[in-house]
């Protein structure tokens, strides 16, 4: 009894839970929820969202927060793709190099300030998702740019698949190779949490920066170290996202912070900082996908789809909240004794 | 700190050259020019007509500033030409609508950004007694006529009859638009599924409208719930220029180009590729140039009071431009003037266009 309610006060096994009671429902309004098309086209519309996440993910353990990732990725995106467009050079690895570095220091600048000038993180990072798009917007330009168009590898990449399945209902399903770069980022970042010393800096200053900094932690390298992972995951998500959606398009992906910092906030990482895990980030994602792709298979018309989507987010985040609540209120009754 | 210092700076610059590196790149097509469709009014008077655009620079108003030239090219004594904002912003467009007005221009061809901030300023105009055309907006007040290129309701029925031909008239289908709220979307969705219903019986609307925020990923994603969700959908419809390349990339990739119809509203620029793999069937859109070149030739014939408008009413032989494809036969609404100049795209021609 004690071990169940102790898995229960695990953010992680309620997300996998709610995310086993949502399927089984799913399947039941319609079967062909569980099919390996189904299950592949999930995987497929959670990789963006993930890899993201990844980046957020240390953000928020380190009492951050960082909006403008959407805008340093579309960004690395857009002058990668007008550089092979320009240049004619088309490497694939050359483009996720440039588009890294473009990232990196995009997120190098962030860092700049949030580090030496110890500005309010959300401060900065809501006045670089402006200023980087806008740049963009401004100097590199507003169109948008069919990948099969000017780069033939980025063009291979967006056709690569990992599986492919003959469809039983026709056709053929497949998991994108993407999805490979998701498991790898995740494997990063988690080795990273888990077993470095900068993983270790990276809680400790998010459960109390000056605490953290008085036991030794070199907290202004740190963070240059986590705004500019940020960056740098962002660009290469970015390169990644031209080549799911087969366009750079200089409006695109900004928009996406708000569902990236929902399932990091619903895997139950602290928006104050110092907790937070990789397992949890993915069920997080796992679960916003699910929810955002299963409205036409539930059969929800489409006036009400967004309205569900609401609902289901206001549940899924008020869950911690409630359950930190509870926590308290046992703890309390404990001293009372 | 002098050296962390020199460090920020190098990785400062860096940011900066980074993006200013791009500025060189960014480098626009410029449409080739065929040639013009010919003189076909007599025009007595000197005219200087002014074409004001949403925005300059980009493949769609470049193309119309093309069939505005050709209004110079065919008019020897018509001064023809085309500005515009080179930010999409209202009030840009209103102070460029100022300065032609202060140049002294005879007519203005206006194609607003929003319409209702342009009133006051097209007020003015008229009031001084330049002819103002507009175009894409069929709602405008002071205007003396608009023109579209095509009756909203029409044009729906036109690609369901695309779609029903392509899938032999039976099998389920569905629709996108860009959002539930986009007024002509919905029109053409609302009567391509009444035109349907009355006249293909085989066939069959599955799902709801599907909304896409005008953004090729959303009809991506939903594209491949709906292969899900309906095994046997053979069809499907667009409307914003996106919802083809979304649900073209799914169909493309669940190896399904041959199973499955898929048309809508969008432009070659953007679709090319898919029109290729054969993933998207049929494409259509309206040519700015000749959209242009019409708003033009009304001006022209409005300053030359040769209209044969009389009540609000056109003769009953018809009016048209009888050499501008899909503007031969103009009805009359009001002071809305529709053409059926919708141009029709497939792998056969899809590289006659470049925008």
């Amino acid at each position: 009894m004690a071990t169940l309610r102790r898995l229960l006060a695990r953010q992680e096994v309620i997300i996998a839970l709610t995310i086993i009671i949502l399927s089984i429902f799913i399947g039941l309004v319609n079967p062909s929820f569980f099919s390996i098309p189904n299950v592949f086209r999930i995987l497929r519309s959670g990789i963006i969202v993930g890899m993201f996440a990844m980046g957020v993910l240390i953000v928020l353990i380190s009492g951050g927060i960082d909006v403008s990732f959407p805008a340093i990725a579309v960004s690395a995106m857009y002058i990668t793709v007008v550089f092979i467009r320009d240049t004619g050079i088309d490497s694939l690895v050359l483009s996720f190099v440039v588009a890294g570095l473009i990232g990196l220091a995009l997120g190098l600048f962030n860092a700049f300030f949030i580090a030496l000038f110890k500005l309010p993180t959300l401060i900065v990072t809501l006045g670089t998702l402006s200023l980087f798009r806008g740049l963009l917007l401004f100097f590199v330009g507003s169109q948008r740019i069919r990948i099969a168009e000017v780069s033939p590898v980025l063009s291979d990449l967006s056709r690569g698949n990992l599986i492919t399945i003959d469809n039983p209902a026709g056709g053929v399903a497949n998991l994108h190779i993407a999805f490979v770069f998701l498991v790898v980022l995740a494997v990063i970042v988690w080795l990273l949490l888990r077993y470095t010393m900068l993983g270790r800096a990276i809680y400790a200053m998010g459960g109390d920066l000056e605490a953290a900094e008085r036991v030794g932690f070199n907290v202004r390298r740190t963070q240059f170290f986590i705004y500019g992972f940020v960056g740098l995951v962002a660009g290469i998500t970015g390169i990644v996202y031209c080549s799911l959606s087969r366009e750079a398009d200089p409006f695109s992906i900004v928009g996406i912070e708000l569902d990236v910092i929902a399932a990091v906030v619903l895997g139950g990482a602290s928006i104050m900082g110092g907790r937070g895990t990789v397992v949890g980030t993915l069920l997080g994602v796992l679960l916003i996908t699910l929810i955002s792709s299963s409205l036409v298979l539930l059969g929800i018309s489409s006036d009400w789809q967004r309205f569900v989507v609401g609902i289901l987010i206001i549940i899924g985040t008020s869950i911690p909240v409630l359950q930190l609540r509870q926590r308290q209120r046992t703890q309390s009754a404990a001293q009372a004794v | 700190m002098v050296h962390r210092r020199s460090i920020f700076l190098v990785v400062f610059a860096l940011t900066i050259l980074a993006l200013s590196f791009g500025v060189s790149f960014a480098q626009e097509a410029t449409p080739d020019a065929p040639s013009s469709p010919g003189a076909i009014l007599d025009v007595s008077g000197d005219w200087t007509i002014a074409t004001v655009v949403k925005l300059t620079g980009i493949a769609w108003f470049d193309r119309m500033e093309t069939g505005v030239n050709w209004v110079s090219e065919d008019y020897p004594n018509v001064t023809a030409f085309q500005q515009g904002p080179a930010q999409a912003d209202a009030a840009l467009q209103v102070q460029v609508i100022e300065d032609l007005l202060a140049q002294g221009v005879d007519a203005l061809c206006v194609i607003p950004f929003q319409p209702e901030t342009v009133e006051p300023v097209l007020q003015r105009a008229r009031e001084e007694g330049v002819v103002v055309i507009t175009h894409e907006a069929s709602n405008q007040e002071n205007i003396d006529y608009d023109i579209e290129a095509f009756d909203n309701s029409a044009y729906g029925v036109h690609l369901m009859e695309a779609l029903a031909e392509r899938m032999n008239y039976e099998g389920e289908y569905t629709v996108f638009v860009g959002s539930l709220t986009s007024a002509t979307h919905n029109q053409w969705v609302d009567a391509a599924i009444a035109y349907q219903q009355e006249n293909y019986p085989d066939m069959t609307f599955v799902g709801d409208k599907n909304e896409s925020f005008d953004d090729p990923q959303q009809a991506y994603e939903r594209m491949q719930e709906l292969l899900i969700a309906y095994p046997n959908l053979r069809g499907v419809q667009g409307s914003a220029s996106t919802d083809v390349v979304g649900v073209g990339q799914a169909v493309e990739e669940a190896g399904l180009q041959d199973q499955i119809v898929v048309v809508g509203t969008s432009l070659p620029s953007i679709s090319r590729d898919l029109i290729n793999t054969d993933a998207i069937d049929l494409i259509s859109f309206w040519d700015p140039a000749l959209a242009g070149y019409a708003c033009n030739m009304l001006a022209i014939q409005q300053l030359e009071g040769t209209l044969p408008v009389t009540d609000g009413e056109l003769p009953e032989e018809g009016f048209g431009f009888s050499n501008l494809t899909g503007y031969e036969e103009l009805s009359l609404v009001d002071k809305v003037f529709y053409g059926a100049a919708w141009v029709d795209v497939t792998s056969e021609n899809v590289d006659e266009w470049d925008f």
